[in-house]
């Protein structure tokens, strides 16, 4: 598979996803599932302007914030991200 | 410990982030009774009982916050409001740095070993043949253990083939190296202050966050609001806590009120090039080994607990110590804050009397986080010439320490080094036989985190990542990070 077909995964380095668990999702290398590395292209990605608009009802608005295929999800941990992404295949 | 993405850190990195927010609109004092009430809504599903409770654990984590000490100064009929006030016009003291929310505490059953229903009651009975006391009997088919006469050896779970066995621990008592925390009659687990080292591993595991440290970032804020210049000295750790690289950190800490910053990493190239010369000369002395100084818990733990080492330890003083004297002599009216990972920093803090406060990395990130402050966006400030120190920012890191040192030595000088990477109460009845027998080394480096600075108590980032973050091996994601 040529490195264009792949889907883009950003991972949100912005300080405010950083320090509140986004930093682990950096070590993606891990644990992920191996097969799920090569179908996807990883990247970190300055602030998503997410965590600026936190609803306090709704978990899933809360950083650490990734970006699947320019799909934003929130309250990533390595499960949600593994789930996520063979979802997508 | 507790791995550190967990529910407990997110809820306290949001009540950080909410006070400070606060804090910095001028409006804390009016806010600050509200503030558990936002966090825990009339529709939150509750972990505890109830959300009374919850919002009185918010409430303790505030007061932990601000640095009152819970234990001595709990009044519940007074509001946050008056903590503030009083925080705000009075210094407190900073020991002890841990604190308990003992209506936090689950009160867990003492650390037990039980026979699960995964237990067949098998012919060979291994667990039965190798208790070293006799404590375990059969009935209807399975083993039980007899609390009364199990010593908690463990052996029984290490040769059950069918991992029937459970261990279950109270995570404070198993994370403290020496033994300072007991439960007193109710089950709420109390700390032994003349034993505690302020290392800060309880307050990393107990999973219902009710061991806290209490923050020394009020004072700082209150400096950095105060005429004088405020200097942040950053410890060597810093690296691979924050997205991007050293010269984005200090920017950041420039824009968030500092008015200089300073690298300790600065300040330990003086601790090696003393203890280099100190090890060699004691050696000569006819010495057989000395110990590094600059882990403040360290230190606690020989006042404490191992007096015959107060002779073997070096006589330097730790980075921290070296800096703030440099930071002072510039400049004695300006005010320094020491930034690292460490709790018992600010133990030695008092001691020394050129620190005025001591903040962790969580802390700083909440400063971040409530400023908006994005370290990653920030034009990158000039470190200076580093050059001579560059690579002391390994005393961060276990063994790092000792290398520094021992290539510090004169040439032609060796030394043999021994590393104590972490502190458990296993290392520590090692240590306690070192007059007896000791140590095959010259030059013992202590550290009682495991893998050094960059897993202490105050960190943002696993150890691993920081370590990558802070080798440059890093893969893409994390590589743009540095950027």
């Amino acid at each position: 598979m040529k490195k264009r077909d792949k889907l883009l995964v950003k991972i949100c380095v912005g300080t405010s996803c950083f320090v509140q668990g986004g930093a682990d999702l950096l070590l993606y290398n891990d644990f992920l599932n191996p097969e799920l590395l090569d179908r996807f292209e990883f990247e970190g990605c300055s602030c998503l302007e997410a965590c600026k608009a936190v609803n306090d009802a709704d978990v899933e608005s809360k950083p650490p914030f990734v970006m699947i295929n320019g799909k934003l999800h929130g309250n990533m941990n390595s499960d949600k991200l593994n789930k996520l992404l063979s979802d997508e295949i | 410990m507790l791995d550190m993405n967990n529910q407990y850190t997110r809820i306290k990195s949001r009540v950080y982030t909410m006070v400070l927010k606060s804090f910095f609109n001028g409006t804390l004092e009016e806010d600050i009774d509200k503030i558990p009430f936002l966090i825990i809504p009339k529709d939150t599903d509750p972990i505890r009982c109830c959300i009374y409770k919850e919002r009185a654990m918010i409430r303790y984590r505030i007061m932990a916050f601000m640095g009152v000490n819970i234990e001595k100064d709990d009044d519940e009929m007074k509001p946050l409001s008056e903590y503030y006030r009083e925080i705000m016009h009075k210094s407190i003291p900073s020991a002890p740095v841990i604190t308990t929310i003992s209506t936090a505490c689950s009160s867990c059953p003492h650390d037990q070993y039980l026979i699960s229903d995964a237990c067949r009651g098998c012919l060979a009975r291994p667990c039965y043949v190798n208790c070293p006391k006799n404590a375990i009997s059969f009935a209807n088919g399975k083993a039980h253990i007899n609390a009364e006469l199990c010593i908690r050896c463990g052996k029984c779970m290490d040769v059950c083939p069918f991992h029937s066995v459970l261990h279950i621990p109270v995570p404070c008592e198993a994370a403290c190296p020496v033994d300072a925390i007991k439960k007193n009659n109710k089950g709420v687990a109390i700390i032994d202050y003349t034993k505690c080292i302020s290392c800060g591993k309880c307050t990393r595991s107990c999973p219902f966050g009710a061991i806290v440290e209490r923050s020394g970032l009020f004072s700082a804020l209150k400096l950095l609001q105060g005429k004088d210049k405020v200097v942040a000295m950053i410890a060597p750790a810093i690296d691979g806590q924050f997205p991007g690289n050293l010269g984005q950190i200090k920017q950041s800490l420039l824009q968030a009120g500092f008015d200089e910053v300073v690298e300790v990493s600065e300040g330990a190239n003086i601790t090696a090039i003393k203890e280099a010369a100190e090890v060699v000369e004691r050696i000569e002395g006819g010495e057989d080994y000395m110990t590094t100084s600059c882990c403040p818990s360290y230190m606690e733990l020989v006042n404490r607990h191992l007096p015959f080492l107060k002779e073997k330890r070096s006589t330097t003083l730790s980075p921290m110590g070296y800096i703030a004297s440099m930071v002072k002599e510039k400049d004695p009216t300006c005010k320094t804050v020491f930034i690292g990972p460490c709790l018992a920093k600010r133990i030695e803090g008092v001691r020394l009397n050129t620190v005025d406060a001591v903040i962790t990395f969580s802390e700083l990130a909440a400063l971040f986080m409530a400023k908006n402050i994005d370290v990653r966006e920030v034009e990158a400030s000039d470190m200076g010439d580093t050059t001579s120190f560059e690579d002391c920012r390994e005393f961060a890191v276990s063994e790092g320490v000792a290398g520094c040192v021992v290539h510090r030595l004169q040439e032609g000088v060796t030394l043999r080094p021994m590393y104590i990477n972490g502190l458990d109460a296993k290392t520590f009845r090692g240590m306690k036989i070192w007059p007896k027998r000791a140590p095959v080394a010259n030059l013992v480096e202590v550290m009682v985190c495991e893998g050094g600075c960059i897993n202490g108590p105050g960190t943002i980032v696993s150890p691993k990542l920081a370590l990558k973050l802070r080798g440059g091996k890093a893969t893409a994601p994390a590589k743009a990070v540095r950027s």
